[in-house]
């Protein structure tokens, strides 16, 4: 009895200690049991989300740029396919026979070599491709066609360059393309739907984004959206098979208002001379023809240049990259004199037939420092029609000279001077009005009435842009209705007339007639230009003088320097009555406006009236 | 009382173990044919593994439980000397030798000692009046410092410490005093700081430290942990279906074959297969909680205790591990993950506990 009371006691003590270890274990099975629920079913959507990132890769695929087209349709930028040659060397055994044998038809250089060497490894381990050679001429792609089927590692692919068959005649207008920086690379890619995602790219350079020009202002219209690849991965980030494809939307091209043919005759007219064409469709206030000289090839910059040829250009003593058409600061010089016509009218200061007597100079009646004309012994009596015909410095020296400032500014501004006028142009100057306050803050010095009355000619302080001249000829050859000017095609809707009372219809003609002169009328000093063309054209030259000068014998002195030289200008617009263009020249150093500038407009005009 | 009389021999075996062993065995293999990422050479081989596995475990429980009484101590003495040859001779993985390398087959006779010694320790206590007394304590802990020791040495920290624990079940059901146990623990716990520095490399520190805080490395250390929580969690309550486990097929988890097949199931099974995984663990060990109540001698209930102890130990260190509460350490999921030597044993205690639940002593008269 004794021992089975013994063995009873043992054994409810094994028991209860038993017990006991199981509970131990019981609490911590159903600790990892609730572990297991908190994982799979409290935060399961949220695991389910972390397997399927783990299990796949992203890629983003470049969309394909947008053409540039001019009004014609004829195409100014393009892409163009390049081919490489490209492997996969997840499915190459051996990298030195493979290129051994590559060798056998395509020449490889060092570089190359020494490249898929070095990226091979990480290539195959997430299997990837492997450019081996770019830019592969057609008989190198054909030794590989023939050889293909022994190479299941090795593929030609199309990558495109961008191009232009015009690659220096439009540059200043269209632009170019580069690498982005940095933060246009993340702007670009806030746009992709994996930001932070490879890329398989559609151009030879990788990313690429607009740098200057219309490439630059419609950047993110020609772009167009990057598609996407979604590839199963595994763990080492080896892609597996492709999960889903969502092609790329292309960048939409973009038809301009510009006219292939108006750059090809400004080209030749300006002979490779500094300088910038600008004409305007005056129905539509489409900028057709915006030209700077020298140039530089957009197709050059867009691919690659060698650091010693943009060296070269960039030291360029006639900086070709400099867009004089945009950026060119000039005095307006006499073409601002239909302005300050209509000024002397608008403020009653002047009406057509008042006149005044021209001796060929102007005196200031504060000091009597005395501002010259270009004629020696003046016009004789002149009105305000003849004044712009013949070109009269004393007239509007002293129809400036009773302009109060601030209207003149006022007025100078609302024909599109000081300003930019352009609502799509890339890095537009805005030139320079001046006025008291401005030259207070800049020159620290008072105004002159001086200066007023060196406005009256253009010249002083006031610059304008030569794509702001062109804005001016525009507004009055549409009699003072006006538009902001664009590069894209627009309609011929949405213009306003500028602010001008009591100047009429009547005023328009007869200001068109005093302008048809200055090229029409035998003592109009433009009338070298008549015989050059078939059709009525109204104009107004000009000569900016650099150096402020008493005499024509000192000018000879001064123009041994070419750089000293005047500058030639020249707006107009035509044909006459019902004109359909305006133009602006600008021939830096050229010195007569008239005689050198003006026969630049004729061509540009006859070609775009033809 | 339960076998069946043939003509010639009596065949004893206990139905509800042996049917859990075999549906947890297949359920193995059919998740390892899914880890394994439908290579049939791996499962050909280990269900060869399992087939044998699960014979000599039948073939293990025919014997009267006697027997083992009589040769714990051969097989102690046995496994121990397997073990140094091991140190002297074994094969070299990461600076530890763990296996004997018989061709066909790697052993690591450190998993035998994980049965042998919890076998020896109720053999021995068999006779001796219980509670035990000092004497007896005294020669127990050393036969279990030198297992445990023969086995740090390896070195090999995980199974060590689940030898130790094995002896330490045996001395615990054997009615150890508490007052002992107590100062023990206290020892244990004031000297954890110097354990901390002294005895782990700084791979398990690592390790441990890993386990409260994944993110920080989420490539390194942490990767095994942050993977097996995707897994797990991304199966929900079906899971993604057999074969369909993105992590597992795509290699995200680590060891899917061994240490983290329980992430498999979960994936692909969901929390539903954890649970019927679950339940059969909890039935198989209620059975031997049943069994060592009922059982007819001392060394049967201590050796049925012992050994199902060092079974729900394995599963708990593993389970813990895959689902991310305790560190990373070399553990397999019993009768479910692909191995070898710790398999095997799982199969001969699993034939001793069916021996010792099958045959009874005929009571004298």
């Amino acid at each position: 009895m004794i021992d089975l009371q013994e063995r009873f006691l043992e054994r409810k003590s094994f028991i209860y200690r038993l017990f006991l270890v199981y509970l131990m274990f019981g609490l911590l099975l159903i600790i990892i049991l609730y572990q297991t629920f908190q994982l799979q079913i409290a935060n399961y959507s949220e695991y389910e989300i972390a397997a399927l990132e783990n299990k796949t890769h992203e890629m983003n695929i470049q969309a394909t740029r947008g053409l540039i087209y001019d009004r014609d349709g004829n195409i100014l930028v393009k892409n163009i396919p390049t081919f490489n040659l490209i492997s996969i060397p997840n499915k190459i055994n051996d990298p030195e026979l493979f290129i051994e044998n590559i060798k056998g038809f395509i020449d490889l250089n060092e570089d190359e070599e020494n490249i898929f060497y070095e990226k091979f490894k990480s290539k195959a381990r997430y299997n990837r491709e492997l450019v081996v050679k770019t830019n592969l001429s057609e008989e190198q792609i054909a030794r590989f066609e023939v050889r293909k089927h022994n190479y299941p590692n090795l593929l030609v692919e199309k990558r495109y360059s961008r191009h232009s068959d015009y690659p220096t005649l439009l540059s200043h207008a269209l632009g170019y393309i580069g690498s982005p920086s940095e933060d246009e690379l993340s702007n670009i890619l806030s746009k992709a739907l994996h930001p932070r995602q490879e890329t398989i790219f559609s151009y030879a350079n990788g990313f690429i984004a607009g740098k200057t020009g219309l490439e630059k202002t419609f950047d993110s219209t020609l772009r167009g959206e990057f598609g996407e690849k979604v590839y199963e991965v595994d763990a080492r980030g080896k892609l597996l098979e492709e999960i889903s494809h969502i092609t790329p939307t292309e960048g939409r091209s973009i038809f301009t208002s510009l006219d292939l043919n108006s750059h090809i005759a400004a080209n030749n007219a300006l002979k490779g001379r500094r300088g910038a064409v600008v004409a305007i469709d005056i129905d539509s206030g489409g900028i057709v023809t915006l030209f700077s000289s020298p140039s530089y090839s957009i197709n050059d910059l867009s691919n690659g240049i060698s650091t010693n040829a943009f060296d070269n250009l960039i030291n360029d003593p006639n900086k070709p990259f400099f867009n004089r058409a945009l950026k060119g600061r000039y005095p307006p010089a006499s073409t601002i004199k239909p302005a300050l016509g209509i000024f002397g009218l608008q403020n009653q200061l002047v009406d057509w037939n008042f006149s005044i007597q021209d001796p060929g100079f102007f005196t200031l009646p504060e000091d009597g420092r005395v501002y010259r004309g270009w004629k020696k012994g003046g016009h004789g009596e002149v009105d305000l029609d003849k004044a712009i015909v013949v070109s009269s410095n004393t007239y509007f020296f002293s129809l400036a000279y009773r302009s109060d400032i601030n209207d003149l500014t006022e007025h100078f501004s609302k024909l599109g001077f000081g300003k930019k006028v352009c609502i799509d142009c890339f890095d537009e100057d805005e030139g320079l009005i001046p006025n008291p306050q401005w030259k207070r803050n800049k020159l620290n010095s008072g105004w002159a009435r001086g200066d007023t009355v060196n406005l009256g000619v253009g010249q002083g302080y006031m610059v304008a842009t030569p794509i702001q001249l062109a804005y001016y000829s525009s507004i009055l050859a549409k009699k003072g209705k006006t538009k902001e000017l664009s590069l894209v095609q627009s309609s011929i809707n949405n213009f306003t007339n500028i602010d001008l009372t009591n100047f009429s219809k009547g005023d328009w003609n007869k200001l068109h007639q005093s302008m048809t002169n200055v090229i029409d009328s035998p003592i109009g000093t433009s009338r070298r230009l008549k015989d050059l063309k078939s059709f009525q054209v109204a104009g107004k030259s000009g000569t900016a003088e650099l150096v402020s000068l008493d005499s024509k014998e000192d000018y000879l002195l001064i123009r041994e320097n070419e750089a000293q030289r005047d500058h030639a200008i020249m707006i107009a617009f035509g044909p006459m009555p019902e004109p359909k263009y305006a133009v602006s020249v600008v021939i830096e150093n050229g010195e007569s406006g008239g005689a050198v500038a003006g026969p630049v407009a004729i061509s540009v005009l006859k070609e775009l009236i033809k | 009382m339960r076998f069946m009389k043939f003509k010639r021999f009596d065949f004893f075996y206990d139905p509800y173990l042996l049917f859990s062993i075999i549906l947890l065995s297949v359920i193995g293999l059919i998740v390892l044919y899914s880890a394994a990422q439908g290579d049939l050479s791996i499962v050909i081989k280990q269900s060869v593994f399992v087939f044998f596995g699960i014979l000599l475990m039948i073939g293990v429980s025919q014997p009267d439980p006697a027997f083992y009484k009589n040769l714990s101590a051969l097989f102690l003495i046995l496994s121990m000397i397997l073990v140094i040859l091991t140190i002297l001779f074994g094969n070299e993985v990461n600076g530890a030798k763990r296996w004997l390398n018989f061709g066909f087959f790697s052993l690591q006779p450190s998993e035998l000692i994980k049965i042998a010694l919890p076998i020896y320790l109720a053999a021995y206590l068999y006779d001796k009046s219980l509670p035990i007394n000092l004497k007896h304590t005294f020669i127990s802990i050393i036969i279990i410092g030198v297992s445990f020791f023969l086995i740090v040495f390896q070195p090999d920290l995980g199974t060590s410490i689940v030898v130790l624990l094995a002896g330490f079940y045996v001395l615990f059901l054997a009615g150890l005093s508490w007052k002992f146990i107590g100062s023990t623990v206290a020892i244990f716990i004031l000297s954890l700081p110097f354990l901390w520095n002294n005895l782990l490399a700084p791979f398990q520190r690592q390790r441990v430290a890993t386990l409260f805080n994944p993110e920080v490395d989420p490539f390194g250390t942490g990767w095994n942990i942050t993977q097996s929580k995707i897994a797990i969690g991304s199966g929900g309550i079906f899971g993604k279906g057999y074969g369909s486990g993105s992590q597992a097929h795509l290699d995200f988890l680590p060891e899917t074959k061994t240490d983290f097949i329980f992430a498999v199931i979960a994936e692909e099974f969901g929390f539903m297969g954890a649970l019927i995984l679950f339940s059969i663990y909890t039935f198989i060990l209620l059975r031997c909680f049943y069994l060592s109540f009922n059982a007819r001698d001392r060394f049967c209930r201590l050796t049925i205790g012992g050994l199902s102890l060092i079974f729900i130990t394995t599963i708990f260190v593993n389970l813990g591990m895959v689902v991310g509460i305790l560190p990373v350490v070399g553990m397999p999921l019993p009768f479910i993950s692909m191995g070898g030597t710790s398999l095997l044993s799982f199969y001969i205690a699993f034939g001793i506990i069916i021996s010792m639940a099958s045959h009874k002593k005929l009571i004298r008269q």
